[in-house]
């Protein structure tokens, strides 16, 4: 053996991508599916085997078969069909208005914690009405009054959203305002938009990517939810909500839509659960090997 | 030559709940060019308040410079707009905080912090100021500067994290650099250190120093004059040598008193009876009177004026002005 040289440890910052996944079979896997949900979702039409919206007395209620490989509703709708198409739907929903709430109530957030005094007394008080109501009830007043329709509900959820991410963008601004390090940069010079994006943004992101991350499983819930209640998806179009509240009645019937619509709501909300613990874990540089 | 940072009768105030506070009452020293100053008092003493409003940097409310100039290179910094103060901060005044472990953002690198600054109020291309960054870490002595720029502040120990302090303030060659207690978190090794760094940075550089602590033994090392302050008061300042030698107020002669010396260990250390009192308590007369052990009645009643006791020294103490003296004309 050779003599140990001592050596400065050199650092790298390991990419981050690596650090996402490496060691990690559940992110591995949590990741694979979520690829594949997207993947399906932009392909439903090449992928999905039948006519979504096909009915025929002749085929209702069947069992999985050959040609139906998750059976058939009441209206002897193809299963499998119906759920790729609504993948589109309840995707497009659980993505994107979560990803409009945090970019709203960071913002929000931030100014109130950041500038505070009367703003942020005003901000904070409109929120907290905010989240005095439940998210779904929320949603549905305001779905009630704007009326149904797929862009009306990715709206409605993104507003039901928004208070959660601005007050826990509040109090991390709040908290990372004290740190001498924002101290010291407005000594170096620093205008307070800088500070923000540069000292304060860097340092909130991992519990509002957290947030996101736990909410797009919310959001999915609840578009199933406000489909379900009649003011989501308006049917005949599907998505994995209303998959299951048109299938409810018909439990006996057939129960096909129900399991498959619920088993993938599982894994995908599952999947983004594990994957927003990870993205936590790998934008924190303390964390990191 | 005119001082490059001069304090003229500088008075901060805090509002709290209705009730003003004075907190700094007639503040006046000079920091000429290339000079190392040390600030010294206990704590609330205003020595730290005092540095900030240097840089504006009190928040106001509820803070609120009531009176006084700061002249940096001739100009009144408490007269410029609110949003010029940036360009000098950082740029020509920087200020280096006490606590190492939290005043370096945990997700930057060390390479983009330090260069921070520069990017701010220097024009200079990536290259270019990486380059730089390098050069200033290497100049702190972190070895393998290159490589330790991708690092992230936890990755440092205290010390090294106060030298990347260091290297962030003087990223920009500052005329003057701020050292609020430098190294008061730090182990005592690590402090001889650090203080060496800022020696060698001082020597290299030319960049005045302002060093506040409350560690008389850490202002010897670097400085070479002292203003000694209490309850927000400036008490007596002078050379180094002087004010260690033959300190002409009791208040700085109890705290060299309470500093350990080699070779007088069997001795109880003297310390001084009573606490600082609280900002704002002093109605009339000299601040430190209430714990003096030479006061006269005197001191009760008038706040004794700064007396001239030759070649730059004063104090302002009834009992030990030189008799037949003015009062000094503190520059």
């Amino acid at each position: 053996m050779s003599l140990a040289v001592p050596t400065v440890p050199v650092v790298r910052s390991p990419n981050f991508l690596q650090t996402l996944f490496t060691g990690n079979l559940a992110v591995t896997a949590a990741g694979v599916v979520i690829m594949i949900m997207v993947l399906v979702a932009i392909f439903a039409p090449f992928l999905a085997p039948m006519d979504p919206l096909t009915q025929s007395v002749f085929k209702i209620n069947q069992y999985p078969s050959m040609e139906h490989w998750l059976g058939t509703d009441q209206f002897g709708r193809d299963v499998l069909s119906r759920l790729i198409f609504g993948s589109r739907n309840s995707l497009i929903v659980g993505l994107v208005s979560p990803v409009i709430a945090a970019v709203i109530g960071t913002i929000l957030g931030v100014v109130a914690g950041y500038y505070g005094g009367i703003v942020d007394r005003l901000l904070t008080r409109l929120n907290d009405a905010m989240l005095s109501f439940p998210e779904l009830l929320l949603a549905i007043m305001i779905a009630s009054v704007l009326g149904g329709g797929f862009w009306n509900v990715v709206g409605v959820i993104a507003v039901a959203f928004i208070p959660g991410f601005a007050r826990v963008a509040r109090a991390s601004t709040l908290s990372v305002v004290q740190e001498p390090y924002v101290e010291a940069a407005v000594a170096v010079g620093l205008s307070s938009p800088r500070i923000i994006i540069r000292h304060v943004l860097p340092n909130i992101a991992a519990p509002i990517m957290v947030l996101l991350t736990l909410w797009v499983a919310s959001a999915i819930r609840l578009e199933a939810s406000l489909s379900f209640l009649g003011l989501g998806t308006q049917p005949p179009a599907a998505s994995w909500g209303n998959i299951i509240r048109d299938a409810l009645s018909n439990i006996f019937g057939s129960p096909w839509p129900i399991i498959g619509a619920g088993l993938l709501i599982t894994v995908v909300v599952l999947s983004f659960n594990v994957m927003g613990d990870a993205l936590r874990d790998a934008l924190d540089p303390e964390t990191q090997s | 030559m005119s001082p490059l940072l001069k304090i003229d009768d500088l008075a901060v105030d805090f509002i709290a709940k209705g009730r003003i506070t004075r907190v700094v009452e007639g503040v006046s020293f000079t920091v000429n060019a290339g000079e190392a100053v040390g600030l010294v008092g206990e704590s609330g003493s205003g020595k730290s308040l005092t540095s900030l409003a240097v840089l504006r940097l009190i928040p106001e409310p509820p803070g609120l410079i009531a009176r006084g100039r700061i002249e940096f290179e001739g100009v009144d910094l408490l007269q410029l707009p609110r949003d010029v103060m940036p360009e000098i901060r950082g740029s020509k005044i920087s200020m280096i905080f006490q606590e190492p472990m939290s005043s370096l953002n945990p997700v930057m690198t060390i390479g983009d912090q330090v260069g921070e600054a520069i990017k701010l109020h220097r024009r200079m291309s990536r290259s270019d100021r990486l380059a730089r960054v390098v050069e200033l870490l290497q100049m702190v002595g972190i070895p393998d500067a290159e490589a330790r720029m991708g690092a992230y502040p936890h990755q440092f120990s205290g010390g090294m994290r106060q030298r990347v302090m260091i290297a962030m303030a003087l990223a920009c060659e500052p005329r003057l650099l701020i050292a609020d207690e430098p190294t008061t978190a730090l182990d005592v090794t690590i402090q001889a250190q650090v203080l060496d760094v800022m020696n060698k940075v001082r020597q290299d550089t030319g960049t005045a120093v302002l060093l506040i602590s409350h560690d008389l033994s850490v202002i010897a090392e670097v400085c070479d004059r002292v203003v000694v302050m209490y309850a927000g008061r400036v008490v007596e300042t002078g050379p180094v040598a002087t004010i260690f030698d033959a300190p002409a107020h009791p208040y700085t002669d109890g705290l060299l008193r309470s500093i350990v010396r080699p070779g007088h260990e069997e001795r109880r250390l003297y310390q001084i009876p009573g606490s600082v009192p609280p900002a704002g308590s002093i109605k009339a007369g000299c601040p430190f009177q209430p714990r003096c052990p030479r006061k006269i009645d005197r001191c009760a009643v008038d706040m004794p004026p700064m007396f001239d006791h030759g070649a730059g020294h004063g104090a302002a103490c009834w009992v030990t002005a030189p008799v037949r003296t003015t009062e000094m004309e503190v520059q």
